[in-house]
């Protein structure tokens, strides 16, 4: 084992192929006596067709409906009996289903995952559609409609990503497209997604090895893999968007708010490492460049912020805001926004920025590592992307080594003019007194 | 087993049975006094190299909000996060370049009954990040400008609030249960009214009055092996030595307000949910019947399977989630339902909250119901320490509520020892749906006939335009 300076050491983890094509992940960390299961299934809403967004997710929701031998809601009362917390989130490119567990009961819950994966649809009915369907919806209200802001992701990759690239919306999709959901889309959806050979299983914390993975091949191991199973191609994308998009919405709003997205490379390659970099020296905290000149020095923004998102089909997205202080010119914050991305593009970042930006994001993946759930999700994000659960220890070394030349190189490939989307949230004028 | 009926998948109606539960206890932690009053507490959790650190002024030497004066609501809070905006040796971002270089982070904050500096930091860097903590703990220097922006970021912060139906709920639902004047009534961050007031005289005041180390304590946890803990601390404290006299005064208690349920709907025109909480003021932290408490709330809308949200989700459909919480504090603090349901059906789900909180004071839970929310809550205790700051944070509450040491070790034979009828007692006790407010920020054109037509009480409707609720 190698230790690093900030103490951290290499995660010991094995893997396994099962003849059904489950690629599973075991590992052992008995600090605690907990143990995590995680479930990443290689389908998100990239995998939607047009006039069916917001399925992988509304589908997201089925799995907790019960199946052949759980029954409806049952789902989560055995989680929490078992003394243990789950849930499931769906992304572009994924959908996660996870569970955290003391870890006497680690059979419990393989056993509630393989009954989901191997006899979903046996539990599924019209009035669970409906029922799931009316949830999602309320969702959909109250975390994203119904804010302030709200609406700002589907706008923003609306603009990043042209009409019929599958990042053009989000996870959530429209209301009109769940309106429509019929239980033949709920099966059809089952069939060609979720099988043992679309999924990795990722089992962290307190177990020995040898039985854990027996203990997979016992409850998963007679599971039919789908024979047919595709695998999506990415969809074509150019490099950069071509121009720049803007887009102005009134809103019921306090203050302006800009948002600004580029399309990047994607997750995965050395450019987007780079940009990970550059953004915690560009936004990453109260010492970053942006909240420095615009909320400490100028006092134009309430807050500010800049990411980019971990997206693989091909391109992702670097997006960000900044709130601007009432009475304060939106136009004056704009400008000093990007100005900042684009001084990454023409003279290098310090020694001392990137010495910060390196403590900072060692310390982030301290905190990281001592949660059994993130570390299975990490495991099974590797292994799921990119086949290689070794990144868990290798894409820190990877933002370790990023210099201030490869962020400068990669700052110039997104910042251009011709390469960003600007939607803009204003206050709309008050209403009149009733 | 597989291959038995034909069925391949016929093994999936087995349910498996648990393994033997691992031995877990909560991590033991030491207690001493050091020469200058100080406490420390430390534990040492082998393995963890991100260590955790907090230095916490008590509320019953005047440590939280609940001590400051009403005109100057917000000074704690404020006081607090301005220690971190330079020191006498530099200024704010020489303090967090400094803390950035060492992967640390330093931050401060309040509470109701409590002032706390924290520290996270890998432990190879911890003694270099200590004394930086120390800097900031001992010597802020509150310069004007940094407090003035702060004070203004408060501000805005509050008129975002307002915009945010979530946030605006839970700043008119407290008003609304708690007596006028009552801590716990108001805004802990200030409010439009008390933030312009304060500066930095006020805020220097504060905390001149609240650091002295008599009244506070020191938890660290992590991996502390070759680290001697309390020299470090005692050396990077030495020069701190209580004022002569006595400290300030401890929290006021909060009366809840006297006349029983109130309905208030805060509009929101076109809103297309209803931002609702209905409760009222209910238990202290100090409770005999905590853990018969928490067994009812579990029950009652606590889990995802809590009659609460099996009923206004699974069966209903009215909602993406609903719950409900004892918020425990020194002095009793509120218990609440929250949800966020469709327009339409604001009352109907009203009246399913009211008739679950009817219920679970008719009869006894049942059988199924008990076990459930027990095995849940004995279950999770060791998830929740996972991190060594999650450890100190559980010390740190101790000794916030001024519990006993073993508290935490008690804490699941407590809860395997309730029974249903402690639930029923409790939640005669402590839900009482005939005196609870129903608040909700919500589309009053819609929801307001409704309600009143339902019969549940008075009700008063706040108009959409910002100055009207400020003025209360």
């Amino acid at each position: 084992m190698t230790t690093t300076d900030a103490g951290r050491s290499r995660l010991r983890f094995h893997r396994r192929t099962l003849p059904n094509g489950l690629r599973v992940v075991v590992a052992p960390d008995s600090l605690a006596p907990v143990v995590a299961i995680n479930l990443w299934y290689d389908v998100g809403s990239r995998h939607e067709v047009p006039g069916k967004t917001g399925f992988a997710h509304l589908f997201e929701h089925f799995m907790f409906q019960g199946s052949r031998n759980v029954a409806k809601a049952e789902h989560m009362a055995i989680v929490q009996a078992a003394g243990g917390v789950n849930n499931a989130t769906t992304f572009f490119d994924r959908t996660n289903y996870f569970e955290t567990l003391p870890s006497h009961q680690l059979e419990v819950g393989l056993w509630l995952e393989a009954d989901r994966m191997a006899t979903l649809l046996d539990a599924l009915s019209q009035e669970n559609l409906d029922n799931q369907r009316e949830v999602v919806k309320n969702e959909k209200r109250q975390s994203y409609d119904n804010r302030p802001y709200g609406t700002f992701y589907e706008n923003l990759m609306a603009a990043v990503f042209p009409q019929g690239h599958p990042y053009h919306h989000t996870p959530i999709g429209s209301m009109e497209d769940l309106d429509a959901a019929s239980p033949a889309d709920v099966i059809d959806f089952f069939r060609a997604w979720y099988a043992p050979n679309n999924c990795v299983l990722t089992i962290a914390g307190d177990v020995d090895v040898e039985p854990a993975f027996a203990a997979v091949e016992r409850w998963f191991g007679p599971i039919p893999a789908n024979p047919a199973l595709r695998r999506l191609p990415y969809a074509p994308v150019e490099p950069i968007i071509g121009g720049e998009v803007r887009k102005v919405i009134e809103d019921a709003v306090p203050m302006t708010r800009v948002h600004v997205g580029w399309r990047t490379p994607p997750f995965g390659t050395p450019a987007f490492d780079a940009l990970e970099v550059g953004m915690q020296i560009l936004a990453g905290g109260e010492g970053s460049r942006l909240h420095r000149r615009l909320v400490r020095e100028e006092r134009l923004g309430q807050d500010v912020t800049a990411f980019v998102l971990p997206l693989v089909a091909g391109a992702s997205i670097l997006a960000g805001w900044v709130t601007v202080r009432p009475g304060e010119d939106p136009d004056a914050a704009e400008r000093i926004y990007l100005e900042e991305c684009e001084r990454l593009t023409r003279e290098p970042v310090t020694e001392d920025e990137l010495l910060r930006a390196r403590a900072l994001i060692e310390s982030s993946e301290l905190a990281a590592r001592s949660r059994m759930e993130e570390v299975a999700d990490r495991l099974s994000m590797y292994e799921t992307y990119f086949g290689r659960a070794e990144l868990i220890d290798e894409m820190l070394d990877r933002l370790l080594a990023v210099d201030a030349e490869a962020i400068l190189a990669a700052a110039r490939a997104v910042f251009r003019p011709d390469n960003r989307a600007i939607v803009t949230y204003v206050p709309a004028e008050p209403a009149e007194a009733a | 087993m597989p291959g038995t009926a034909g069925d391949p998948l016929a093994y999936l109606a087995t349910r498996p049975s648990p393994s033997a539960p691992r031995p877990y206890d909560f991590p033991d932690f030491r207690r001493e006094r050091l020469p200058n009053g100080l406490t420390l507490i430390s534990a040492h959790l082998p393995g963890r190299p991100l260590l955790a650190a907090q230095l916490l002024v008590r509320g019953d030497a005047g440590g939280g909000a609940t001590s400051e004066p009403a005109e100057l609501a917000g000074t704690t809070v404020l006081a607090a996060r301005a220690m971190t905006e330079g020191t006498a040796q530099r200024d704010a971002l020489a303090l967090i370049e400094a803390s950035e270089r060492l992967g640390a982070g330093i931050a401060a904050d309040a509470g109701w009954e409590s002032l706390t500096v924290s520290l996270e930091v890998p432990r190879s860097r911890f003694l270099a990040a200590l004394a930086l903590f120390a800097e900031v703990a001992l010597t802020p220097a509150f310069p004007a400008d940094e407090v003035e922006r702060l004070r203004d970021e408060r501000l805005n912060d509050l008129l975002q609030a307002r915009a945010e139906p979530r946030r605006r709920v839970e700043r008119i639902y407290p008003e609304t249960i708690y007596a006028d004047g009552a801590p716990y009534g108001r805004p802990l961050a200030g409010s439009e009214t008390t933030v312009p007031r304060i500066d930095r005289d006020v805020v220097v005041a504060r905390h001149a009055a609240l650091m002295r180390p008599d009244a506070a304590t020191m938890v660290i946890a992590g991996d502390l092996s070759g680290i001697d803990v309390a020299r470090e601390v005692e050396r990077v404290f030495a020069g701190w030595t209580a004022p002569a006299g006595v400290g300030p005064a401890g929290g006021r208690p909060s009366p809840a307000r006297p006349g029983g349920r109130r309905i208030v709907v805060a509009d929101r025109p076109g809103s297309r949910q209803s931002e609702l909480r209905i409760g009222h003021v209910a238990l202290a932290r100090r409770t005999p019947d905590f853990h018969a408490a928490s067994i009812l709330n579990a029950t009652l809308g606590g889990l995802f399977s809590s009659r609460l949200n099996d009923l206004l989700r699974e069966q209903r459909g009215y909602t993406y989630g609903v719950h409900s919480g004892f918020d425990m504090r020194r002095h009793p603090g509120p218990f609440t339902v929250r949800c966020a349901v469709r327009t339409d059906i604001t009352v109907p789900a009203i009246v399913d909250i009211l008739g679950e909180l009817e219920r679970i004071r008719a009869s006894e839970v049942t059988d199924a119901e008990l076990s459930l929310a027990r095995d849940y809550l004995a279950g999770v205790f060791p998830l929740r320490f996972e991190t060594a700051a999650a450890v100190a944070g559980a010390i740190a509450g101790l000794v916030i509520h001024e519990l006993p040491d073993d508290e935490l070790d008690r804490y699941r034979p407590a809860i395997a020892a309730v029974t249903a009828a402690d639930v029923l007692a409790a939640a005669r006790a402590h839900v009482r749906p005939a005196e609870a407010s129903i608040v909700l920020v919500g589309d009053a054109a819609s929801v307001e006939e409704p309600l009143r037509a339902a019969g549940l009480g008075e009700v008063t409707v706040l108009s959409a335009l910002p100055e009207a609720e400020a003025a209360g």
